[in-house]
């Protein structure tokens, strides 16, 4: 029966050969070809227009489609430098990255470390219930942090603080230990920063924690036993054994997690839309608004083509310096 | 079907693991007890482990108590949670309203809960056979549309994904090197990139008369999602030896047979995991659903934000958390039963050095 197959399936390849233009070898390509077209058509050319739009005075989507916008060149991108509403927006986007970064490197470092720790008994479920929040959409956790930095004076955090003066003043500590409550969250700038952070951490954490403690468990237990007969305390040993096992893992997992949280649309969407008082917008945020709420829509592509232009240099970080594209060469 | 059979598999382990595990807890207790009377560990080294052992736990719960705090809130429809001192509903008042609200109120399963059931018609409609709903005057809820968009994003998806993975995997051709490379660069993009380009993509859809419609909106998440799962696809076959292959063919396998017996049977995790982050990919995003449908064809994602920012300041979070709680629910049972094979996704590419 199997030979029967091999018998038509030849004499179709044979015509099928004569009939295309490329060699016999390449016939892959045409399982390939669905797959780029529809990522093309529904990926690719959108930015392609977008940066046609970028470069036109359209004002909102029916200008756009009507044909009553003018190519007026590079006109977006000079305003947009002049604009410190951007510049606003650019800084508090890289201080948001490098903050949360900083902070989610020692957390889920410090987490993978302790839940790969030899003493931790049930490490395996601790660490199935450490990733959790990976698993949940992403509009759902966040709003549930917004609902926890809630400006209220019975909102969960406020209720924490006013619960800790609480006890603080009880024990007699000075003023400067204690809270100001009722704190608005989501009303002042740099609270409102801090809330983002955050969530931000929180949500990315996991992600690190995977990588990092994936990396850990190829460690040989021969080398921190040899580094234990040898005499190196804790930190000596972190330092010539597990450090370089995960220096690269972390850096990988660090360029990914910065281009999410340069990308984050939905912390400062949820929270207060970028507010208050469009102190708060990330980059992309300040580019939706612009097209959404102030019918920009020239300078908001402008503003995204700026933003797209920094996550392909992201992109591009990861795959030369996590050595993603290893296997690209392979056959 | 097989991607669905595995995934399954993967669900029955993992609870048969979860089940057992009082049992293996009793064990390593017993064992460290006789280890303490004969001496073996001393006391010391024994509550090293047990501190060390809570400490862990503390700092789990510590990161899960948003997720805990939210499962209390569902359970507390009728009491005020914002306005009493506590920051958990009281034991005492926990009650399934919200839940009740959801099913029976909410357009969740069906619009203002008016529920219905499918009855099939002969000749009616456009097909020879269609059906349609009876019993609701509303018609269906949030919960078919999403299904419907996710049906399309998994069907169009693994139809673009799986021949190409296989093409990636054991042929060469012309340009492979070239548009796997460009593959490997989007692998990583985020929601981000899709909701900058939605200025253009708002534009470019009206002007094709595409808004508002469900089908196209799952082709587009099927886009968006090719990339990552192709080259995680393509990984999971490199895998697997290609002697096997060989072998078959030497006995005289067909090409599809090799496919069929060989190729398939040996990539269902990596279909599993692909299916889940496939279908992760169309049930999860809201922004570019609710820019381009209708009220009428949201899905669950976009419900959930709008209960979420009905009003500024006064977000319903007993009904909210109940809502959340069922349309995130399923997904997260599914994708920690799979946690194994979806952490070597995510860690895949050349992690070991």
């Amino acid at each position: 029966m199997a030979s029967s197959h091999t018998g038509t399936g030849a004499s179709g390849l044979a015509r099928l050969r004569a009939a295309v233009p490329f060699s016999n070898r390449d016939w892959g390509l045409l399982l390939v070809i669905p797959g780029v077209i529809l990522f093309s058509s529904f990926m690719l050319y959108p930015i392609v227009y977008l940066f046609y739009i970028s470069l036109t005075d359209a004002t909102f989507a029916g200008s756009v489609i009507g044909g009553g916008a003018d190519l007026i060149g590079l006109d977006n991108y000079v305003q947009l430098l002049s604009d410190s509403q951007f510049w606003t927006s650019m800084t508090t986007t890289w201080l948001f990255v490098a903050v949360s970064l900083v902070i989610k490197v020692f957390l889920a470092v410090g987490i993978a470390l302790l839940l790969n720790h030899a003493r931790v008994f049930g490490k395996r479920y601790m660490r199935a219930a450490v990733i959790v929040p990976l698993g949940f959409p992403g509009i759902f956790t966040i709003t549930v942090w917004r609902g926890m930095f809630s400006d209220a004076r019975f909102g969960v955090f406020n209720t924490i603080l006013g619960r800790y003066n609480g006890v603080m003043s009880s024990l007699s500590a000075p003023e400067i230990l204690l809270f100001d409550v009722p704190i608005g969250f989501l009303s002042g700038r740099w609270e409102a920063f801090f809330a983002y952070v955050t969530t931000e951490v929180w949500l990315a954490y996991p992600f690190m924690v995977i990588i990092i403690v994936s990396a850990l468990q190829d460690v040989p237990r021969e080398l921190h036993e040899a580094a234990m007969v040898d005499g190196a305390g804790f930190l000596e040993r972190f330092r010539t054994v597990t450090l370089p096992a995960i220096r690269r893992p972390v850096l990988f997992a660090s360029i990914l997690t910065g281009a999410t949280a340069f990308q984050q649309f939905l912390i400062p969407w949820v929270f207060n839309q970028g507010g208050p008082a469009r102190q708060n917008e990330l980059i992309i945020v300040y580019g939706y608004r612009e097209a959404i709420s102030f019918n920009e829509f020239g300078l908001s592509a402008a503003i995204l083509i700026v933003a797209i232009a920094v996550i392909g240099l992201f992109m591009y970080a990861a795959v030369r310096y996590g050595g993603l594209a290893e296997g690209v060469g392979d056959e | 079907m097989s991607a669905l059979q595995s995934a399954l598999a993967l669900i029955s382990a993992k609870l048969i693991a979860f089940v057992t595990a009082p049992k293996r807890f009793v064990v390593s207790l017993r064992r460290t007890v006789y280890d303490l009377r004969t001496g073996r560990r001393t006391p010391w080294d024994v509550s090293k482990s047990v501190l060390m052992t809570l400490f862990g736990l503390a700092m789990v719960l510590l990161l899960l108590f948003p997720l805990f705090w939210i499962f209390t809130a569902s359970l507390a429809e009728g009491t005020r949670l914002f306005n009493t001192s506590g920051i958990f509903p009281d034991p005492s008042t926990y009650n399934l309203g919200a839940y009740r609200w959801v099913v029976f109120e909410s357009d969740f399963f069906f619009v203002d809960g008016d529920w219905g059931y499918p009855q099939l018609v002969l000749g009616g409609g456009s097909g020879l056979v269609s059906f349609r709903w009876v019993g609701t005057e509303t018609g269906p809820g949030a919960l078919f549309n999403s299904l419907y968009l996710v049906s399309v994003t998994i069907v169009a998806g693994f139809a673009m994904i799986v021949p190409a993975a296989y093409a990636f995997s054991r042929r060469s051709f012309v340009g492979r090197k070239r548009i796997l490379y460009g593959y490997v660069l989007f692998t990583q993009i985020g929601a981000g990139l899709s909701i900058a380009t939605l200025v253009a993509l708002y534009s470019l859809f009206s002007s094709y008369g595409l808004t508002n419609n469900l089908f196209i909106l799952g082709l587009f998440y099927a886009a968006g999602a090719i990339p990552f799962n192709t080259w995680l696809l393509k990984t999971y076959m490199d895998n697997i030896p290609i002697s096997y292959e060989e072998a078959a063919m030497v006995d005289g396998a067909s090409f599809l047979d090799t496919i069929r017996e060989i190729i398939i049977p040996l990539t269902k995790p990596g279909l599993a995991v692909v299916l889940i982050f496939v279908w992760l990919a169309g049930w999860n995003e809201f922004i570019i659903a609710q820019t381009l449908l209708s009220p009428e064809n949201y899905p669950l994602s976009v419900e959930l934000y709008n209960l979420a920012t009905e009003g500024r300041f006064s977000t319903p979070w007993t009904r909210f958390a109940a809502f959340a709680n069922l349309f995130a629910l399923p997904v997260a049972i599914v994708y920690f039963a799979a946690q194994r094979s979806v952490e070597d996704g995510l860690s895949f590419g050349g992690m070991e050095g």
